[in-house]
């Protein structure tokens, strides 16, 4: 559990180190006035520039009503959000499989493990849940609209 | 007519009309399932509707848009709880009615009808309303429409429920990812990292799925770590209302579909806020206030004729000025973006039929949803009950398998999991995720007419304070964007007299 007055300090610097970055990012276009109106890099550079000013007050703000601030808890670190973050391995395991294997057969192994680890555990219904999507997927996606699914690199 | 005649040729196609009865019940199922939203249903489909010729996929997205609002109601009434925050209000006697008086047919029927009625009511009033402000609109130029856009990013303040100062934190970070990719004035190729994926633009589709879907997916499944959703096993009697009932709350449902459209027509607010001030104003008018709270069918009628009515009116500032009023029609007019309408005062002279097509559409939408509503309501009560376990695999899949298909881009893919991951903490540390979507989608519109309107009065800003019409809407986005501090200061002045 973190509080939200440290939450908003680091989002501050974050918010910070974005704007800098679009800044300097912006500045590498021309920024001056012409007869074509202000340069590429203009819009952006105020945007870079606005949120910089965003931080600055959010980081005011936290400070001013800190006290306010730190009575609001963000959970982070709780077993409900290990699930989630276990849950963004999976889903970035996925990500990886699908070019290895191939759509179908990756959602085939997907399908399973998201049930499980949402703790269920009956069999029958996974296996029913995982052939019916699939199915559903093949039929609407692939024949029905033609979406050629991606296909596991060792087949293309 | 001959623009009236088009528009029903369009519609009245067996693909196009059987996509708006499959947007409509997948609206309403997806309304109806505590956890979904709107804004998910939406987006989830988004990629599909690019599947149907001409407006057949905008028709489609219209359905998902007034059945899930309605959709909401019938969690609410079942379970108490509001599939989405639009029918809060509904549960305060929609409840009560179905569980303590023991008829929950009564309160789906009112809540039905009442639902089609607003919808109706709102939508005719779009049809006689939003030509009139289009034309009005005509006369606007560069400056304009750049103090228009302004305006439009200034309801970020009311969109961000969480920090006001984050929501534009998000918006602003919205509008720099819509400058990536070549720059529409100048050819300018901009942010693209050197690769060929961004020179078009960051593609908005994977974003609206990743922010929208996929964060909210992650979202429940932290949500339903501990609580088991809960279920009803209500038997649904009788579902159409009575005609006593009908007399009993036909002037509450006359007000509060005035209510419901005025408030949807004014941008930054929705079906929430509609719900309530109507159900407010009903209560305030009833000759049954202390049957309140306890079931009182003026209650249920109040609540969902407001929300739904807002769809019509949330409808006129999109087509006729091109301002998103919510994350939902935010995600409707990057629809017709992507269609090749772009919303604004022109769109009803180039393009009347499609136009046209729309008008007819939300109104077929809420035909539709009534129909459904009273037929298969047993059905859709079942779907209350589907279980969050086997639910969330399914919309994980189909987040995946719509971003794909859209443009067959495995990148895009890539995207839309990095924004549903980012997503997830922003939305646990009070961003909106509207307020980023409403930037990106304004942000084109913003930064051409900035351009522009330099361009017109060589170099100097004195354009944008000596025209009027661009002045007013100016000073309305600045009140728009100050309104959360004014009010916390008016709050904190009158806590100081106390």
């Amino acid at each position: 559990m973190k509080n939200m007055a440290v939450c908003n300090y680091i989002i501050s610097l974050l918010g910070l180190l974005i704007s800098a970055c679009i800044m300097n990012a912006a500045s590498e276009f021309p920024l001056e006035f012409s007869v074509n109106g202000p340069g590429p890099g203009f819009w952006p550079f105020s945007l870079g520039a606005a949120l910089g000013v965003a931080a600055v007050i959010l980081f005011v703000y936290t400070f001013l009503h800190k006290e306010d601030l730190s009575q609001t808890r963000v959970a982070l670190t709780l077993p409900a959000n290990r699930r989630v973050y276990l849950m963004m391995g999976v889903i970035t395991i996925y990500c990886v499989l699908i070019n290895l294997l191939g759509f179908y057969p990756a959602s085939a192994v997907l399908i399973p493990i998201v049930m499980y680890f949402m703790d269920y555990h009956d069999k029958k219904v996974i296996a029913l849940t995982t052939v019916c999507t699939i199915i559903f997927i093949y039929l609407v996606f692939g024949e029905l609209l033609h979406t050629q699914m991606p296909q596991s690199i060792f087949l293309e | 007519m001959g623009d009236i005649a088009s528009a029903l040729s369009m519609i009245f196609i067996p693909a196009n009309l059987l996509g708006l009865v499959f947007g409509v019940a997948v609206g309403i199922a997806f309304g109806c399932m505590p956890g979904l939203s709107v804004n998910m249903g939406l987006a989830l489909l988004f990629p599909l509707a690019f599947s149907f010729d001409g407006v057949g996929g905008i028709l489609m997205l219209l359905g998902i848009y007034c059945g899930a609002i309605y959709g909401g109601s019938i969690s609410a009434i079942l379970l108490k709880t509001p599939g989405t925050p639009a029918s809060v209000a509904t549960t305060l006697d929609g409840y009560p009615m179905a569980a303590k008086m023991k008829q929950p047919g009564r309160a789906l029927g009112l809540s039905t009808m009442a639902s089609t009625f607003g919808g109706i009511f709102s939508t005719v009033c779009l049809i006689l309303l939003a030509p009139q402000l289009a034309k009005l609109a005509l006369q606007f130029s560069k400056p304009e429409y750049f103090a228009l856009a302004i305006f439009g990013l200034s309801i970020i303040t009311s969109v961000s429920s969480g920090s006001v100062i984050k929501g534009i934190m998000g918006g602003l970070i919205g509008l720099f990812l819509a400058t990536v990719g070549i720059d529409d004035m100048s050819g300018t190729i901009r942010f693209t990292l050197d690769t060929t994926y961004l020179l078009g633009g960051v593609s908005f589709i994977p974003i609206l799925i990743g922010v929208f879907a996929f964060a909210q997916v992650l979202g429940s499944i932290e949500e339903y770590y501990h609580n088991e959703r809960s279920e009803q096993h209500m038997t649904i009697d009788k579902v159409l209302p009575s005609m006593a009932d009908i007399k009993r709350v036909f002037a509450t449902l006359i007000r509060s579909s005035c209510i419901g459209t005025f408030i949807g027509c004014v941008p930054g607010t929705g079906g929430d806020i509609a719900s309530f001030v109507s159900y407010d104003q009903a209560k305030r008018w009833s000759k049954h206030k202390e049957n309140f709270g306890n079931g009182e069918p003026e209650g249920i009628v109040a609540s969902e004729s407001g929300n739904n009515a807002v769809s019509g009116g949330a409808f006129i500032p999109v087509l006729t000025l091109g301002i998103p009023g919510d994350g939902a029609t935010a995600i409707m007019m990057g629809a017709l973006m992507v269609q090749g309408l772009q919303p604004g005062p022109l769109l009803f002279i180039e393009k009347a039929p499609d136009v046209y097509a729309i008008f007819i559409g939300l109104l077929l939408a809420n035909i539709i949803m009534g129909i459904l509503g009273f037929s298969l309501i047993k059905l859709f009560v079942k779907v209350v009950n589907v279980p969050i376990h086997i639910l969330l695999p399914i919309i994980i899949m189909m987040t995946f398998v719509g971003t794909y298909s859209y443009n067959n881009s495995i990148n895009d893919v890539y995207l839309m999991v990095a924004s549903g991951f980012i997503g997830y903490f922003l939305n646990k540390l009070g961003f909106s995720m509207s307020a980023i979507i409403i930037g990106i989608i304004l942000g084109s519109m913003a930064e051409q007419n900035f351009v522009g309107s330099l361009i017109m009065s060589d170099g100097s800003f004195s354009i944008f304070y000596t025209r009027p019409l661009c002045l007013f809407f100016l000073i309305i986005a600045l009140l728009s964007l100050l309104s959360p501090f004014i009010g916390s200061v008016i709050r904190r002045m009158q806590r100081k007299n106390m």
